[in-house]
């Protein structure tokens, strides 16, 4: 880590005014995405912008102190590790998704033939085996709820209970992936590698899973299926037809890419050579003909039309990266680029949010808070990791996107942990799976948003014609069924208290965080 | 460490009051300091190092156990290295 800046900032009103443009981001990030409803981080950008704009109007003094310190806290190492991580992971996802790899798993859905009381268990097992490979819980509620939801209702599974299923694999995949942003944004902030980290969470999210599993079952059959009048029909061999199960080969290259992290290989290092395995697959898949992929859907270049670009697109080689297009539709696109372009809004937010936590820190109001809990709340290690626990829930309860909630919380975790000398993998476990789990639960919470939106595609889509506006989950009743978002929780309850888990600093060192 | 070790380590119950014995060497955080000066805590045990220079609050060091009482949780302790704030 860089050293601390040595420059202190006086806010008129106390030192808890230095909390001020995280507060105002945080109340902008509530009533955006929590009444307005609108889950765009651009628009959370716009509102940290803001924040910090309104802070500057309350220091005392000169106000080059106050820009000095966003600088300082914007050229953190955690905010660079974390945007450099999140493009390779970004990359990959992409790459893994334009191959077939949710089709695999559709495949896979149907080919064992579920029946309706069955299926909400499988589809968390495979909705977490997608969110584990491509570290996107948001994405898998998408691919899963275009995807699976729909043959689910076919089959007669419960709906609400079904998208529940859905949000709880992508907690699981969230939580435990190596390439997740949150995975990523806890192990940087608790100074531990991510190998490291994902092998030391393994603990948590099985106990979860395994109770989420029971769950799902017990539901599963226990819970009424389908509103009368839905068609109920085998959707086996409709789906075989249109899906390839080759996209399954996409599961060797995560495994490269997890097996690399936890043996404390970088994580550029580790995604990378995922990729390239994933780009290889694809390129076979595709000239094999068994999966509509190709080098353009990984790369492309649409060229407005002239003699140079037409002449470049007919080349061998790089002329299949090409295509002369109109000149309303010029731009480079491909899940190398989409899937990097997919996190510019998060990092430019992360860049601000890391700023705004700077100047709380200079301001004295980090300080301020922390004394108020190490004092008074958090007076044992018990009551410091269950502070811990609901501390990260409370706040990702709250704040729709669960990255920026993590990064707002997580020094808090650091500094209480640290004062019990609680090893970094355990604080970095405590900060994600609380994050990760509360993000989806909610009404308001991102993941369940996005597997909303995907759900209004559903209606009278070209495939699902049955799909009606009434047979969308009303959002506000799908909380008591992301099981494994509360069992996750709760293991994380239970471990505070009892130490299931627990481990110190004089334990275990955690790897350098250069290592990441 | 090994991959499969980092996987298998931690699943136990893992007390509030670790013990220590006098000669161990340990890395941990300083955690608090009073007027009997700076002092390292782990989970609810407390080793009192006393006063040190090149430390604050959050700074890890490397620490020789001198003596630790398994009934109070509480012991002494000498700074062997002083290892930075996130070393």
């Amino acid at each position: 880590m860089p050293e601390e800046p040595d420059i202190e900032l006086r806010f008129r009103g106390g030192r808890l005014v230095s909390a001020l443009p995280i507060a105002l981001f945080i109340a902008w990030a509530i009533f955006q995405s929590g009444i307005l409803g609108i889950g765009d981080t651009t628009g959370l950008v716009a509102g940290m912008l803001t924040g910090l704009i309104v802070g500057m109007l309350f220091v005392r003094g000169d106000w080059k102190d106050y820009a000095d310190v966003i600088f300082a806290g914007m050229t953190r190492r955690v905010a660079a590790t974390a945007v450099v991580a999140w493009l390779w992971a970004g990359m990959f996802a992409e790459t893994i998704q334009v191959g077939g790899f949710v089709d695999g798993l559709v495949w896979a859905a149907t080919i064992l033939n579920v029946g309706p009381g069955l299926f909400p268990a499988v589809t968390f097992l495979l909705a977490a085996l997608l969110a584990t490979g491509i570290g996107t819980g948001y994405g898998t509620a998408i691919a899963f709820t275009s995807l699976v939801f729909p043959a689910g209702l076919l089959l007669g599974a419960n709906p609400v209970l079904l998208f529940g299923a859905i949000l709880s694999g992508a907690v699981f995949g969230d939580n435990l992936a190596p390439v997740s942003d949150t995975t990523i944004v806890s192990a940087v902030t608790q100074d531990a590698d991510i190998g490291g980290v994902v092998a030391s969470r393994v603990k948590y999210a099985v106990v979860a899973a395994a109770l989420a599993i029971v769950a799902y079952l017990v539901a599963g059959f226990g819970i009424p299926g389908v509103w009368s009048g839905m068609p109920h029909a085998s959707v086996t061999g409709q789906v075989d037809a249109s899906v390839s199960p080759w996209g399954l080969v996409h599961l060797l290259d995560i495994a490269i890419v997890m097996v690399l992290a936890i043996r404390g290989r970088h994580i550029i290092e580790a995604i990378s050579w995922g990729l390239f395995a994933a780009a290889l697959f694809n390129l076979a898949l595709g000239a094999a003909g068994v999966v509509d992929v190709s080098a353009a859907s990984m790369l492309l270049f649409s060229a407005p039309q002239n003699g140079l670009t037409q002449a470049v697109e007919a080349l061998p080689l790089v002329g299949a990266l090409v295509e002369t297009v109109p000149a309303g539709q010029v731009g480079v696109g491909g899940s190398i680029y989409s899937g990097a372009a997919g996190f510019f809004p998060l990092i430019v937010l992360t860049l601000l949010l890391v700023a705004g936590a700077e100047i709380m820190r200079a301001g004295g109001g980090f300080d301020a808070i922390q004394e108020i809990l190490i004092d008074r709340v958090a007076t044992t290690v018990r009551r410091a990791e269950t502070t811990m626990v609901l501390g990260t829930a409370l706040v990702n309860a709250t704040v729709t996107i669960n990255t920026a909630a993590e990064i707002a919380i997580a020094p808090y975790v650091a500094t209480l942990g640290k004062r019990f000398n609680i090893n970094g993998y355990r604080r970095a476990n405590i900060l994600d799976a609380n994050t990760s789990a509360l993000g989806y639960i909610f009404p308001w919470g991102g993941g369940l948003l996005a597997g909303l939106g995907a759900m209004q595609g559903l209606v009278g889509g070209e495939a699902t014609p049955w799909f009606t506006q009434q047979m969308v989950v009303n959002p506000a009743t799908v909380w008591p069924y992301v099981f494994h978002g509360w069992f996750l929780v709760g293991v994380f309850l239970f471990a505070a208290w009892t130490g299931y888990g627990r481990e110190y600093v004089s334990d275990r060192v955690s790897e350098e965080v250069s290592r990441v | 460490m090994s991959r499969l070790e980092k996987l298998l380590s931690g699943w136990t119950f893992r007390t509030a009051t670790p013990t220590f014995d006098a000669g161990d060497v340990i890395t941990a955080y300083v955690t608090h300091r009073d007027s009997d000066g700076y002092s390292v805590r782990v989970g609810d045990s407390v080793i009192r190092v006393g006063d040190v220079d090149d430390v604050a609050i959050e700074t890890k060091v490397r620490l020789k156990i001198t003596s630790f009482d398994d009934a109070t949780y509480e012991g002494t302790g000498e700074v062997v290295d002083v290892l930075g704030e996130d070393g």
